[in-house]
């Protein structure tokens, strides 16, 4: 698989998007606008992004709950201002402002988003056995972190989907924490991507700050499942470069986690580092790359004016709707 | 007595029975650090292996307690939300809640099942809810529902010490509450009822984080119509005699709660005050509870939850 110039800008500019997006969320949560949480996906923009970016509009996303999926989104070629206005509560947000920060976008194969780590599993099996079945080619992309992959939903959703050989990649973005818990104390092993050989798939690790590494993997993973191969669970490392969820305390265990061991995770910064190589290919220009970041700054200002302006929802947004 | 917070009172009940019994220990996510803060700092004084921090795998987690329970330990399962019991569902409702009773009384499980319940922080269908039915509606367990410092301190000692599976369900919107608390030892037996303020017009039964939505409506209209709160404290055993006594000393009754409607706790305090109280009855009782749809994040959270004014308003109508 061979990236081109175009291609390989594009996944730039949504990085930088999902960037931008992320930090107009925290923004909001300290302003006040954000009404719920939220756990940024800073650290984790090539797996998201790049990862979602391979699929087509008719796949199925299960985006992981990091940066309540706005990597996955963008990724898959999203407008992000759905995903501001529902963090804002409002009725133009992805859900009318009645999930508060879990998307569904059914047409671009978003089902929606649950607020139970790991739920996404066996649902995702569905979503295998019904594209298997309707023969349409469509492949299932289900993503999940590090402290998922403990879930024993994993064991029952990854086993059938191995025996049913169903069109399902399993992504697992590994920052190496679930909230205060670090995995090398949950998990025995160096790589989760290990278990995909007692479900007899291949496993793979990739440098998920490398965002041409993960798109090469997750294109590869996806043709075989396109073709009817079956399913391939790809470990991606990444990092975590702000506390769990903002507000919370940056700590593995009850240690707070050093100044220094966050600085030494960001010097591969996943934005960061493939404007670099970008740059330093002459793909990119400096004055490229400059409007890219005003592109996506006007982007988040407009989501942003979107979000505030909208009004919230009238209370009847919820009659009638418990059944269809 | 000391000033304390509900949060640091339920952290004291766990150190001390932490101290008292070496079969206890402490097991759940991060509950090292502490999500909610009822866990922290116990790890300094007691240590990894009675502090754990296990996977994110609460069916591990409740598995494990249940388990080593049986085995002679007395372990504190740490859910942290108590949405996420539905998880383990099978551990603690069919397992420990029924296996003393089909294993002819052979066989104990003296856990606890903590986790926070609760909205008010406007974070959506599956991190708010109240799921007290689902535990008082399975035969085995027990159910303690704190409401003040007081309680929550009282009640976690007794149910460490209970030979039988507790689910301890402490309330998120209450974590820091002030109240005050004996500087010596004291327990709390279940099933008692605590009546939080006295009245003589009506009858509020409410729990948990209601009972403090109550006290103030009751305030407020206290020149108006003399409102009595009973707080259950726990919801199995229930006090229905103290609800009952009540009930016939005011003939009018409201329960309020922030579980479902629909086959929650209020349909079932309704049901034994209308089995036992009937004749008690000058009005109709009404309920006050959460809307039968999963719970709204956000602007809309507030018109699923119950609030102020709902109780307000079941309080005027049985007054009529
Ligand atoms: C079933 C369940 N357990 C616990 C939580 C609380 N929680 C939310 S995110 C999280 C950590 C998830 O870790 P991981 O899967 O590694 O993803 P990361 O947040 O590190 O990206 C926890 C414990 C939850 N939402 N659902």
């Amino acid at each position: 698989m061979k990236l081109g110039k175009e291609d390989l800008i594009s996944l730039y500019r949504k990085m930088v998007r999902a960037r931008k997006m992320d930090e107009l969320t925290i923004r909001g949560l300290q302003e006040g606008k954000v009404l719920s949480f939220y756990h940024s996906n800073q650290g984790s923009e090539a797996l998201s992004v790049g990862g979602a970016a391979v699929l087509k509009k008719t796949d199925y996303l299960w985006a992981h709950h990091r940066g309540h999926g706005i990597g996955a989104l963008i990724g898959k070629g999203l407008d992000p201002k759905g995903f501001i206005a529902e963090h804002y509560g409002k009725v133009t947000g992805s859900c009318k402002g009645i999930s508060g920060f879990h998307m569904a976008e059914p047409e671009d194969g978003i089902l929606g988003a649950g607020g139970t780590i790991g739920y996404q599993f066996p649902l995702a099996l569905g979503n295998g056995l019904a594209a298997k079945k309707a023969g349409k080619q469509q492949v299932v992309l289900a993503c999940f972190g590090d402290g998922g992959s403990n879930r024993g939903t994993l064991h029952e959703a990854m086993n059938l989907a191995s025996v049913w050989k169903l069109p399902i990649v399993w992504v697992c973005d590994n920052n190496g924490m679930a909230q205060y818990t670090p995995i090398k104390d949950t998990y025995p092993k160096e790589d989760i991507a290990d278990l995909a050989a007692g479900y007899n798939m291949p496993g793979i690790v990739v440098d998920g700050l490398d965002i041409m590494a993960v798109y090469e993997a997750v294109y590869e993973a996806v043709e075989r499942a396109r073709k009817g191969d079956g399913p391939t669970l790809i470990e991606a490392k990444t990092a975590r470069y702000r506390s769990h969820s903002e507000g919370s305390p940056d700590v593995s265990h009850t240690q707070t986690r050093s100044q220094e061991e966050i600085a030494e995770l960001k010097k591969r910064d996943p934005v960061e580092s493939f404007k670099e190589k970008l740059l330093n290919q002459g793909i990119l220009t400096e004055e490229m790359v400059a409007a890219i970041n005003r592109e996506a700054e006007e982007e988040a200002a407009a989501a942003e004016k979107f979000g505030v302006e909208s009004p919230p929802p009238d209370p009847s947004v919820i009659d009638n709707l418990v059944y269809r | 007595m000391k000033q304390t917070i509900y949060l640091a009172a339920i952290n004291e009940a766990l150190r001390e029975e932490l101290r008292r019994d070496e079969k206890v220990f402490v097991i759940g996510e991060n509950v090292q650090q502490g999500t909610f803060g009822t866990t922290s700092g116990l790890v300094q004084e007691f240590g990894k292996d009675r502090i754990m921090d296990t996977s994110l795998a609460e069916t591990a987690v409740a598995g494990a307690a249940i388990g080593a329970a049986m085995s002679g330990y007395r372990p504190v399962a740490d859910m942290m939300f108590a949405d996420f019991l539905y998880i383990a569902g099978d551990e603690i409702l069919l397992k420990a809640g029924k296996w003393h009773f089909v294993h002819a009384g052979k066989v104990n499980v003296p856990v606890v099942v903590m986790a926070a319940m609760g909205g008010g922080m406007k974070i959506g269908a599956e991190h708010s809810m109240c799921p007290e039915a689902l535990a008082m509606h399975s035969p085995g367990l027990k159910l303690a529902v704190p409401s003040t410092p007081y309680d929550a301190k009282g009640l976690l000692k007794t149910a460490i010490r209970d030979d039988n599976p507790v689910v301890f369900f402490y309330n998120k919107g209450l974590l820091g509450l002030p109240g005050e608390i004996p500087e010596e030892e004291y327990l709390i037996p279940f099933g008692k009822a605590d009546i939080k303020r006295e009245g003589s017009d009506v009858t509020v039964v409410a729990i948990s984080r209601m009972v403090h939505l109550s006290l103030e409506v009751a305030e407020k209209l206290k020149n108006e119509i003399s409102v009595e709160v009973v707080d259950p404290r726990t919801l199995e055993p229930l006090d229905i005699d103290t609800i009952i006594a009540s009930v016939q000393k005011t003939g009018r009754c409201v329960i309020v709660d922030e579980d479902n409607k629909r086959c929650g706790v209020t349909a079932e305090i309704f049901a034994q005050i209308v089995e036992n109280g009937f004749d008690y009855l000058d009005a109709p009782i009404q309920r006050v509870a959460a809307a039968d749809t999963p719970i709204a994040a956000g602007f809309l959270e507030k018109h699923v939850l119950p609030q102020p004014e709902d109780i307000e308003k079941a309080i005027r109508k049985v007054m009529e």
